[in-house]
């Protein structure tokens, strides 16, 4: 029986039906399976089977998003049931947007739902986002990473005023600050004083678990992912 | 009123009144599943080729036609500041289709060039347009866009680099710096132009207004028709005020309205049928809703942040030539070249997707993307003059020909995409003083055109069309 809500949980997931992975993560809860041993089992699989999808050109963006989306609130259950002990349970929390003035939001929000599938608890702030707005909800939600992409040249200099921004503000070590997008380079992100780059969503993601695992602080050591070089 | 304003301001008017839906329900539910039945009902499922890359099938492309036909006429597109659907009657597309112009015109004088409709292998001669949004230093601005237009057998029309400041400010786009930028932008075109000695050629502008602030600030400097106001919409069949600013500014301006937008494989949409299907209704419903005078819309691969590799080739092909084939609409096709200045593989990028896109009956491409535009200055003339002289010499290709050619060259680079060769910047390849490639360069130049000229592609057609 286990198995076989194991599995659906996953299928669920992959297939992007948020409601029912919601409703079969209660059942499982109800039944009085380990909420770890759900999320193991049943959700990092279902995780795992759609960045295979995702990467082998069999599933596509939507599914990302909503296998995000499901974990999000999969986790709501988990950790609400695992009560103290679920504080380790996350990789880390994003702040992530498209910086003000671009509205191409595609690539961003592929690395938002692969954070996300990841492990990482993200706040998408969406696009067009002023610097301030990005620290605002770094400060709100207690994060440890802000990630700015952006596909414009003329909005490149915003990535920049997050980081000065929270200079002037004394927040500089408070918060990892990475940077993406089409016309950034690992050149740009030495430059601006950022913490890390990443080539692409992949490498992002890579890019975010390295800077956790990391013990330097925020400002000191420039991290740049870049898998397709490797 | 004019006829323009008018219909510019019923699309306006459905923005604020149409059916509501979320962007995220948008792009997450309706998207992916309206596409994914449409392709079902027609049997439009698995039908990439990857062994053909340029379709040579016309009754697919009609297939694809007619389904794309219906899927602009169930969805619309959505409006992402209202959050509501802009949807079309059949009636108003039927319209807009029986008034498309014959012909549009760009530039004045001695320097205008006509556009007309293009079927699939068509021998009339397409239009090129030079060069896309890369950065390049202010100081270089100048001689680079001179040198884009220097020869009119292979560049037709402005469209300009993209300044990396302005008055050696940072642009930070929707600022007064951005606004300021689109003026500046057009001063440094017109002394190019002028340099050029091609006062009177037909721009496509603000290259640098990332957002309505930098057309807005520039637009007015190229006024009348012959110019153009250009639109990009957000990825997937959407629309935004921004884009409505900058076409009211158009037609206030009296310009043709190039409006388009993406459609990626692997995105939203979904496979490369779904790209398919999504880049042929955005073409037929952005001359209804947002004016487009001819469309600028086109496929892009998701995992490659391109569109040379095999699938988006064949979705380009498949999407170009089922409008092409069904209907009179002009459309601008871009390829997005990932390599830089001065490699085999720009050439040989730059030479499949043109080819393509010419054989399938686009009417006008926009290039080059040297470099993906990743790079400051890596963008130099001789890019676009190799852009110019394949998409021209391509007319009167067969399909059959150039799918044979293309499975020639795509094995030399598709392995490269996730990591293209960067190239050199123009100041390392390019002597802009005598306007010449470095002689490693035109080496290069001559080598693969050679060899493209054994494989079958037609490359000198262009001296002799004009």
């Amino acid at each position: 029986m286990k198995d076989q809500l194991f599995e659906r949980l996953s299928n669920a997931i992959a297939e992007g039906e948020v409601d029912d992975a919601v409703s079969i993560v209660k059942e499982g809860l109800d039944a009085g399976i380990p909420p770890l041993e759900i999320m193991e089992k049943g959700g990092t699989k279902g995780l795992k089977l759609v960045s295979e999808r995702f990467s082998e050109g069999t599933a596509y963006l939507p599914e990302l998003i909503l296998a995000g989306d499901s974990m999000t609130e999969i986790l709501k259950l988990v950790l609400e049931a695992l009560g103290d002990e679920a504080a380790s349970e996350r990789m880390g929390k994003v702040v992530i947007g498209q910086v003000k003035g671009d509205l191409h939001d595609i690539g961003k929000n592929v690395v938002s739902a692969l954070l996300s599938v990841n492990g990482f608890e993200v706040y998408d702030l969406g696009v067009d986002v002023d610097p301030k707005d990005f620290v605002n909800k770094a400060e709100e939600v207690g994060a440890s990473i802000i990630a700015s992409s952006t596909l414009l040249t003329t909005s490149m200099p915003y990535q920049e005023d997050i980081i000065t921004y929270l200079k002037d503000a004394k927040l500089r070590d408070k918060y990892y600050c990475v940077v993406g997008g089409g016309p950034v380079t690992p050149d740009w992100a030495e430059k601006i004083g950022a913490d890390g780059y990443g080539r692409n969503a992949t490498d992002a993601v890579e890019l975010c678990k390295k800077i956790m695992a990391s013990s330097k602080a925020p400002g000191q050591e420039i991290e740049a992912v870049d898998l397709g070089k490797a | 009123m004019s006829v323009r304003i008018n219909k510019i301001m019923n699309s306006l008017d459905k923005a604020y009144s149409g059916p509501v839906c979320t962007v995220k329900e948008w792009d997450t539910k309706v998207i992916p599943r309206t596409i994914k039945a449409k392709l079902k009902e027609h049997g439009l499922e698995k039908t990439l080729d990857m062994e053909n890359p340029i379709n040579c099938d016309d009754e697919l492309a009609d297939r694809f036609f007619k389904a794309g036909y219906e899927l602009a006429l169930e969805m619309g597109l959505l409006c992402t500041d209202t959050e509501r659907i802009i949807k079309i009657t059949e009636q108003e597309l039927q319209e807009t289709l029986r008034e498309y112009p014959e012909e549009i015109k760009f530039g004045r004088g001695k320097d205008q060039v006509v556009m007309r409709p293009r079927r699939p292998e068509s021998t009339v001669e397409p239009i090129v347009c030079a060069s896309l949004g890369i950065v390049v230093s202010e100081e270089l601005y100048v001689p680079i866009t001179e040198g884009l237009i220097k020869y009119p057998k292979l560049v037709d029309v402005l469209h300009g680099p993209t300044l990396a400041t302005v008055y050696g400010k940072k642009i930070r786009s929707g600022t007064p710096y951005e606004t300021l930028m689109g003026r500046y932008e057009a001063e440094l075109r017109r002394q190019a132009t002028y340099r050029a000695e091609r006062p009177g050629i037909g721009h496509t502008g603000i290259a640098g207004a990332v957002t309505h602030y930098g057309h807005l600030g520039g637009a007015a400097f190229f006024p009348g028709e012959g110019n153009n106001t250009m639109s990009l919409c957000p990825v997937e069949l959407k629309a935004s005020m921004s884009n409505f600013h900058r076409i009211v500014m158009g037609i206030n301006c009296g310009h043709n309205i190039r409006a388009g937008g993406f459609s990626y494989i692997g995105g939203y949409a979904g496979p490369a049928e779904g790209a398919v299907l999504a880049n042929i209704a955005t073409d037929l419903l952005l001359p209804v809703i947002l004016q487009a005078t001819y469309v600028s819309s086109y496929v892009y691969d998701l995992q490659l942040f391109g569109n040379c590799g095999r699938k988006a080739v064949w979705a380009n092909s498949v999407s170009t030539q089922a409008v092409s084939r069904n209907t009179n609409i002009m459309r601008n096709k871009i390829v997005n070249e990932t390599a830089g200045p001065m490699t085999e593989m720009f050439l040989y990028e730059a030479a499949v997707g043109l080819m393509n896109h010419c054989v399938s009956g686009s009417t006008k491409t926009t290039q080059p993307r040297s470099a993906g535009g990743r790079y400051t200055d890596y963008l130099t003339p001789m890019e676009a003059w190799w852009c110019g002289e394949v998409f021209k010499s391509c007319a009167g290709m067969t399909r059959k020909q150039a799918n044979e050619i293309a499975k020639k060259i795509l094995p030399k680079y598709e392995e490269k995409l996730p990591t293209p060769d960067k190239g050199y910047s123009v100041k390392e390849c390019f002597d802009l003083d005598n306007m010449r490639p470095t002689p490693e360069y035109e080496a290069l130049y001559h080598r693969v055109r050679n060899e493209l000229i054994e494989l079958g592609m037609p490359l000198d057609n262009v001296y002799c069309t004009k």
